[in-house]
């Protein structure tokens, strides 16, 4: 009788964190850059034994869950006309140097901090081929071609570093938009950048909201089925008190 | 349950979001004014499982983790710098900023601000004012029997004296430009101030290298583009009202699990 309330809390469980999960999600659905997440689960296979006047093997199945599942595809673009906006097109990361080492970022609002380094949003210099890029006040308006050449009035200045993973399923998240990873990545090949607009994120509204509800949902069966679980239990108490002494 | 404070943190940043889009669309029709944009960043990651631990013996790996994260915070409101156009008002004082630079202004209390809003006048002494009243850098005074005044791409201010053929020479102007006009501090009144991020300012004559031009009779209007500025709103308050619908959903969550048990 204990199991099936086992069973109900297990899935209650990963309830709580889907939801979490979709919050989040939805939390940041103005956020550049950003990569959604969906919670992945699997059965998890409890043998009991055997039950007063059962002959088998009682098989329980419980839900854990395994890992999250990012959704690496492409966000929409939105134009903002700012000229250090950029957005990639096709595999790959802006690589910025953050004090605990590089990071990786879809995000490209960068700006330029006072000695005139193209910086990220917390101020980390956004890597060129070369390390660090600096404009100069003189370089006039700046263009940032298709392959990441960026230029000034006076020639080319530095060429953006664009990188890919052979596998982006292993990049960790580190906040600020950045990933983290622990592999080396390659210089990406097959992109084009695209200057004054934001890739924003990937979060499909309807699609968050209608697994919200059917999170929602999934819950509170399983909770009125605890209930009624409770119900029996407790009939079973009321009515075996009840049993005349003879 | 995090999915209630998660859903929190994008409820205000959506809030954030339309105030600053509000901002924009009340400042249309403002001289000079730049455009500004939220930017927004994910909170910090709790790891509950570790993407690339090992799984048994024979060295197998998770192939993706668990992260779960805290929702997002409002990063940056930063100014689009784009020109914006140029529109004629015939005013000789009226002056517009072609290109890259901002006016000096000299504020009463002697502190230096800066502006691209030229919709200049005179003070009773004569002198080049802002419409508040404050001295445009370096101070130029316009003689009180002048007929005409002429200010050039390369801002020479030329006064037309009655019984003089030539005109008189009575001030040149300049221009002011920073490494990263992103950084400069807005103190309303459509002037900025310098601030450690921004730079030291660089000033020079207009229409040299690296700065704009002056064009008399002109002003800048802003650089706001309506029609982006309702879609972005239409956006941000949908997105506040799916944030709020998580909120419901977590709390009616929460309520099924209070009545567990209760009778």
């Amino acid at each position: 009788m204990d199991n099936s309330l086992l069973v109900s809390l297990s899935q209650q469980l990963t309830a709580y964190q889907s939801m979490d999960v979709i919050a989040n999600n939805v939390a940041n659905v103005s956020t550049p850059g950003y990569r959604r997440e969906e919670p992945m689960f699997q059965e998890y296979i409890a043998q009991m034994p055997p039950g007063e006047g059962e002959t088998g093997k009682q098989t329980l199945s419980f839900v854990e869950d395994t890992g999250l599942a990012r959704d690496m595809s492409e966000g929409p673009r939105t134009n903002t006309g700012a000229p250090f906006d950029v957005a990639i097109h096709g595999k790959g990361f802006f690589v910025v140097q953050t004090p605990s080492g590089n990071r990786y970022t879809r995000d490209g609002h960068f700006g330029l901090d006072t000695s005139g380094q193209i910086v990220d949003d917390s101020g980390n210099p956004v890597q060129g081929d070369g390390g660090a890029i600096s404009i100069s006040t003189d370089d006039g308006d700046i263009h940032i071609g298709q392959d990441g050449t960026v230029s000034g009035k006076n020639g080319q200045l530095a060429k953006l570093k664009v990188v890919a993973f052979p596998n982006e399923a292993a990049l960790q998240k580190d906040g600020a938009n950045n990933f983290i990873s622990a592999a080396t990545p390659n210089d990406a090949t097959d992109f084009t950048l695209t200057q004054g607009t934001i890739e924003g994120s990937n979060v499909q509204p309807v699609v968050e909201i209608s697994h919200m509800i059917e999170v929602m949902r999934a819950y509170q069966a399983t909770a009125t089925l605890t209930k009624s679980q409770e119900d029996l239990m407790g009939s079973a108490v009321d009515k075996l008190s009840q049993m005349p002494e003879s | 349950m995090r999915a209630l404070a998660i859903a929190a943190t994008g409820m205000l940043a959506q809030q954030t979001n339309v105030e600053v889009i509000a901002n924009n669309l009340a400042n249309m029709n403002t001289t000079g004014y730049k455009t500004q944009r939220a930017e927004f960043q994910d909170l910090l990651y709790q790891n509950v499982e570790q993407p690339g631990a090992q799984t048994s013996d024979s060295g197998t790996l998770l192939p993706s983790g668990i992260q779960l994260g805290a929702g997002v915070r409002t990063a940056a409101v930063y100014r689009i710098i784009s020109q914006g156009s140029l529109t004629q008002t015939s005013n000789p004082y009226d002056l517009a900023i072609n290109g890259s630079g901002y006016f000096h202004i000299t504020m009463p209390d002697g502190t230096d601000s800066y502006t691209r809003a030229g919709n200049f006048a005179l003070s009773p002494e004569g002198q080049l004012v802002t419409d508040k009243g404050y001295v445009v850098a370096p101070g130029i005074a316009i003689p009180a029997n002048a007929t005409g005044v002429t200010i050039n791409a390369q801002g020479q201010v030329q006064a037309a004296i009655p019984g003089q053929t030539a005109p008189a020479a009575v001030g040149q102007l300049e221009l002011t430009r920073f490494p990263n006009e992103g950084g400069l501090n807005a103190i309303g009144d459509n002037l900025y101030t310098e601030t450690p991020s921004s730079g030291s300012p660089q000033s020079a004559v207009p229409g040299s290298t690296g700065y704009g031009t002056i064009q008399q009779g002109f002003l800048e209007a802003a650089n706001v583009n309506a029609v982006g500025e309702m879609t972005a709103l239409i956006t941000a308050q949908r997105a506040y009202e799916m944030n709020s619908k998580v909120i419901t959903a977590a709390d009616q969550m929460l309520q099924e699990t209070s009545q567990l048990g209760g009778s």
